[in-house]
């Protein structure tokens, strides 16, 4: 019963890991990946490691999505070649 | 375990867990709302874990979470802005979504309140539970589409 | 190699890495058991020397020198990224157009962004106190500064952010940390040792050496990550290699789950 949390993390962390494997789109990627996240985070406070529950959410919840959005854009935008002077593509 | 743990584990598995479910199926307005109410949930669970496993300390996850969890939300309402502008979240979801960011904290928070007794630890918890109901409510708007598009994502 | 080849070799490699992988697991001591041989040694030297956050103690004391290397692998990882990300011959950077952001995400990001940066601050300075430290601070703080390009605008937040001063903090915290470090040398024991006085237990001024190696950390971390990200906002918004956004119209890679 003690180790309740520690089994309902895990499962969700694996959840969340093998849907972000099976989401191809890097955007909604993304967002599964804050969703795993979270849920480390849960998982390392049920194992009394909040130093690293803490690493995990400061990194995971802003920062990560943040550069890989960008990212995407940056990839995506190559497409539009040129867009800008051919006005709207 | 105690009723803190309990509750902990109730809202990971009605609250996060279904969240998770529609943060990895549908379409792009789900995922980001689900996004939402799960950084809210577990910034909750942080607390009720704080409480149930008698660390004060504990709580600054939570502290940590209220501001970066809508900061993160932002993030995709910004630069997902053009496809959700597309297909927004529908009226009825962003309302259950600002009751949600209204009322949970507060379920939460104040009994917490109530158990911790005065002192810095409830000055945390209320600065808490302020930040967690102001920023939730505001990036779900942000999400429903009430922020015009931004015009960098028109011209690609 | 043929396809057939490298699939027998990814089940050889796969079924490898299983078995080593059970033959360790079942060795482990039980999950939750009592016997924590490190785990007691560590606490034990992180009480004598007054520093009330055992994981900082062990950060930042007792295997700072680890602390030393990560502290590189990141400052590393952002030189590789600058060169990498730098604008090239071909390239020329436009000044992206200002987007406007509704008046309550604007009037909420600029109440969140100062207490953003008081949490990051806090977080850096309790980091001998309670979880955290200059890392997770550090990363905070920078987030923080970034509230203005996510909730106000891009123009607001290059007014604040001075590529080449966030540069020189970053290198400036890891010079911090190693010349603390010599500090330690010259004190009269080793390179890192804890040479400051303890302080008294559980609080701010407390732990020796770890609040100022905390701060470096912190200086050099939110250095990092401004920078890092500022490579990668001139990618995405501003070097023209067709890099004008328009994100959404190509979602022919559709989701399967």
């Amino acid at each position: 019963m003690a180790d309740l949390l520690v089994v309902l993390a895990l499962t969700l962390v694996v959840a969340a890991a093998t849907a972000a494997v099976l989401t191809r789109d890097p955007a909604r990627q993304a967002l599964v990946l804050a969703l795993l996240g979270l849920a480390l985070a849960v998982l390392f406070t049920a194992l009394q490691s909040p130093d690293v529950a803490l690493s995990q959410l400061a990194v995971g919840s802003a920062l990560t999505p943040l550069m890989l959005l960008l990212t995407v854009r940056k990839v995506r935008g190559r497409g539009h070649r040129g867009g800008r002077k051919r006005g709207r593509a | 375990m105690n009723g803190w743990l309990l509750a902990a584990a109730v809202v990971l598995a009605l609250g996060v867990a279904p969240a998770l479910w529609g943060a990895t199926t549908g379409p792009l307005r789900r995922r980001v709302v689900a996004q939402n109410v799960a950084a809210l949930l577990v910034c909750l669970v942080m607390l009720l874990l704080a409480q149930g496993y008698a660390r004060p300390s504990y709580i600054d996850l939570g502290l940590v979470l209220a501001v970066l969890g809508p900061a993160g939300t932002l993030v995709y309402a910004r630069l997902l802005a053009a496809e959700l502008a597309a297909d927004p979240p529908t009226a009825r979801v962003t309302r259950a979504m600002t009751v949600l960011s209204a009322a949970a904290p507060p379920l939460v928070v104040l009994p917490l309140c109530v158990a911790t007794g005065p002192g810095r630890s409830l000055v945390k918890l209320l600065l808490i539970g302020a930040l967690l109901t102001a920023g939730n409510t505001i990036s779900g708007r942000a999400v429903s589409g009430t922020t015009s598009l931004p015009r960098e994502a028109h011209d690609g | 190699m043929s396809r057939k080849a490298r699939l027998w070799l990814l089940a050889v490699g796969g079924i490898g890495v299983a078995v080593l992988l059970a033959c360790a697991a079942f060795d482990l001591p039980g999950f939750g058991g009592t016997s924590h041989p490190y785990g007691e040694r560590a606490v034990r030297s992180a009480l004598a020397r007054h520093t009330a956050n055992v994981i900082s103690s062990v950060n930042f004391d007792q295997r700072a020198f680890d602390t030393l290397g990560e502290e590189s692998i990141l400052f590393a990882a952002v030189l590789g990224t600058v060169v990498l990300l730098r604008e090239t011959r071909d390239e020329h950077s436009e000044p992206p157009e200002t987007v406007r952001v509704d008046p309550h995400v604007r009037r909420y990001a600029l109440i969140a962004l100062p207490v953003t940066l008081l949490i990051g601050l806090y977080i850096i300075a309790h980091g001998q106190l309670s979880p955290g430290g200059g890392f997770q601070g550090g990363v905070i703080v920078a987030t923080a500064l970034h509230l203005l390009y996510i909730a106000i605008d891009y123009k607001a937040l290059e007014r604040i952010r001075p590529a080449a001063a966030y540069a020189i903090a970053d290198a400036a915290g890891e010079a911090a940390y190693v010349l603390l470090g010599t500090a330690g040398l010259l004190a009269g024991s080793v390179f890192l040792a804890n040479f400051l006085p303890y302080g008294t237990f559980n609080t701010l001024s407390s732990g020796g050496t770890v609040p100022l190696l905390n701060a470096a950390i912190g200086v050099e971390v939110a250095g990092a990550t401004v920078v890092l990200l500022a490579r990668f906002l001139d990618q995405a918004l501003e070097i023209e290699g067709g890099g004008t956004g328009g994100t959404g119209r190509q979602d022919e890679e559709a989701n399967r789950s």
